[in-house]
């Protein structure tokens, strides 16, 4: 069975390093996966940058439309998810953070989630750990151990390769691991009989 | 098929000339707009309910009532009563009351409001909205039906021995529909009861309105008031038009730009593409509006949103005069032709006292059979 991943940047400029690291991750976890007994993975990357106007717009009308609607589909669809934002102001952007309220609030839940931030300066390099991860506790996804946090200085740097490798090794366990989503009830295909509605 | 306006109530000020108008003007031009909307052929006028500024309709059988007096013909709706703050027996007094006072020409929607701050100016939570929505009106439904209830809940003083007057006009109670864009739990509720379903279908992409209005005809066919396609559906739709499309592009773009609910969002394009939006001539909201039918099927009602986003009156009574002259004429013609002839009309005061006295009659029929 092949496992769909997502990877998500949320890098503004281009060619942009957190485009650059949700790439590295990208390919080290589908490598993984290839390399197990799994059946493999494919990929799809997404750059928030070209969704940015419809995630303000989604906000706004209170519905995602057109490609933004499908990238929404899909991510609540994905074994696993790679999520990678550069670091603002101490913690990840604006645009991510969007892009997490425009998701369905159940669309993580119990889903694999790798973790990557870029910044400016190593004194950052806790973001991951002191933002990400409390907004995934919240949405009750599943964070694997590692984070990668990439500092400018990182990318002439030893190191760097390792923690990809170790992030992107426990990721593709989980997601090899198959899914330990509840599954969530349609309420379109499966409606709550009335009777249940009006005794409770 | 019947076809109606439905206003929101807002009192917004007119982006191309800065001028707001007062609440009196607001709440005199909602009657001019309904009187118009008789004089131009139009079945029905609704008007929602909201208890905060910048919105005017906190009364809405007040407001009924009065153009009940002032109209002999159209019938008055509401779009929609809030079943999850106000108290289920005051609908059941009001509505009876102005049922008797319109002659009959009187039916509601029932919707659990959007704005969260509301619920706790009214003692409730919105966390319960859908708990209060099914719990208030199955008191309804009963306080209207049954001449003495004796009733218990969970958000209500319980009730005992309790007689709602006055009684239905007839004995027949202003027919329901339930409005609603993404809970299913209120599409089943309408379903339960073989009431009404509405799906205001003017802020989301029709996808919503499929996914909504199929389950409804689903759950109504399961619970036996007849076949899916038989189902009561009413859409919503929202209009600007002139004789010219770039006319009303031009018109319309500085209200879609600064009206509260997308200004400063999606483009007027965007807009009008990805939902029911339709801005141009005449015969471009003929043609979009006959393209519902597509995904929802055979439906009763329509209702067009007209007047708001800061729109001056006598710009909404342009497109009155355009809709009652131009657009209702024919749609009426191409849907009736459309529609198979199993699939019944929307309910109608008259309607449901001749069914209730041809459901008798039958009742009386089987009692003289000998056994």
């Amino acid at each position: 069975m092949t496992r769909r991943l997502i990877a998500v940047s949320a890098g503004l400029s281009e060619p942009s390093s957190t485009r650059l690291l949700a790439d590295r991750l990208a390919r080290e976890s589908a490598e993984a996966l290839n390399g197990g007994e799994t059946g493999g993975a494919e990929v799809r990357t997404v750059e928030l940058r070209g969704h940015a106007h419809a995630i303000a717009d989604a906000m706004l009308s209170g519905f995602p439309s057109g490609a933004l609607r499908e990238v929404v589909d899909d991510v609540a669809a994905a074994d696993g998810l790679i999520l990678v934002t550069p670091t603002f102001t101490a913690s990840y952007s604006g645009l991510f953070k969007s892009f997490i309220d425009v998701l369905d609030p159940d669309a993580l839940q119990g889903k694999p989630v790798l973790l990557g931030a870029t910044g400016g300066t190593e004194r950052h390099s806790l973001m991951i750990d002191h933002a990400m991860r409390p907004l995934m506790a919240y949405l009750r996804a599943m964070p694997a151990p590692t984070g990668v946090y990439a500092a400018s200085t990182d990318w002439g740097a030893a190191g760097l390769d390792q923690r990809i490798g170790r992030a992107a090794g426990e990721f593709a366990a989980m997601v090899a691991g198959g899914p330990v989503r509840q599954p969530v009830r349609d309420g379109f295909a499966d409606p709550v009989p009335f009777a249940e509605l009006l005794g409770g | 098929m019947q076809f109606g306006i439905f206003t929101v109530g807002d009192v917004t000020a007119d982006p191309t000339t800065g001028r707001t108008p007062t609440e009196h003007e607001r709440i005199q031009a909602t009657v001019a707009i309904a009187k118009k909307a008789e004089e131009v052929g139009l079945d029905v006028f609704a008007t929602g309910e909201h208890h905060n500024p910048p919105f005017v309709p906190s009364s809405p059988t007040t407001t009924l009532a009065y153009i009940a007096a002032s109209t002999e013909r159209i019938m008055l709706s509401t779009s929609t009563t809030l079943i999850t703050t106000n108290d289920p027996v005051k609908i059941a007094e009001d509505y009876a009351t102005l049922q008797h006072l319109a002659g009959g020409r009187v039916d509601l929607m029932l919707g659990r409001g959007n704005q969260g701050m509301v619920y706790p100016w009214f003692g409730q939570d919105i966390r319960q909205g859908i708990p209060l929505a099914v719990e208030n009106y199955n008191l309804l439904h009963r306080l209207w039906r049954e001449d003495v209830v004796d009733w218990k809940g969970r958000f209500r003083t319980p009730l005992q021995g309790f007689t709602s007057t006055p009684r239905p006009l007839d004995d027949v109670p202003p027919f329901v529909w339930h409005g609603s864009i993404r809970s299913p739990e209120i599409a089943e509720q309408a379903a339960y009861y073989g009431d009404g379903f509405f799906h205001n279908h003017i802020f989301w992409p029709p996808e919503h309105t499929k996914r909504m209005v199929e389950l409804y005809r689903r759950r109504y066919e399961h619970y036996g008031h007849g076949a899916a396609d038989q189902a009561i559906v009413g859409l919503g739709g929202q209009v600007y038009m002139a004789k010219n499309s770039q006319d009303a592009m031009r018109e319309f773009r500085p209200y879609f730009d600064n009206a509260p609910v997308y200004g400063g969002g999606p483009s007027l394009e965007d807009f009008s593409e990805q939902t029911p939006l339709t801005v141009g001539s005449p015969q471009q909201v003929i043609d979009r509006t006959l393209g519902f039918r597509d995904y929802v099927g055979d439906y009763q009602r329509q209702m067009f949103l007209v007047d708001h986003a800061g729109l001056p009156l006598k710009a909404v009574l342009e497109q009155l005069d355009m809709l009652g002259g131009e657009v209702v004429p024919v749609l009426r013609k191409e849907f009736d032709a459309l529609r198979p002839a199993h699939v019944p009309e929307a309910p109608t005061h008259a309607s449901l006292v001749a069914a209730r006295e041809a459901a008798a009659e039958s009742a009386d029929e089987k009692v003289e059979v000998p056994a």
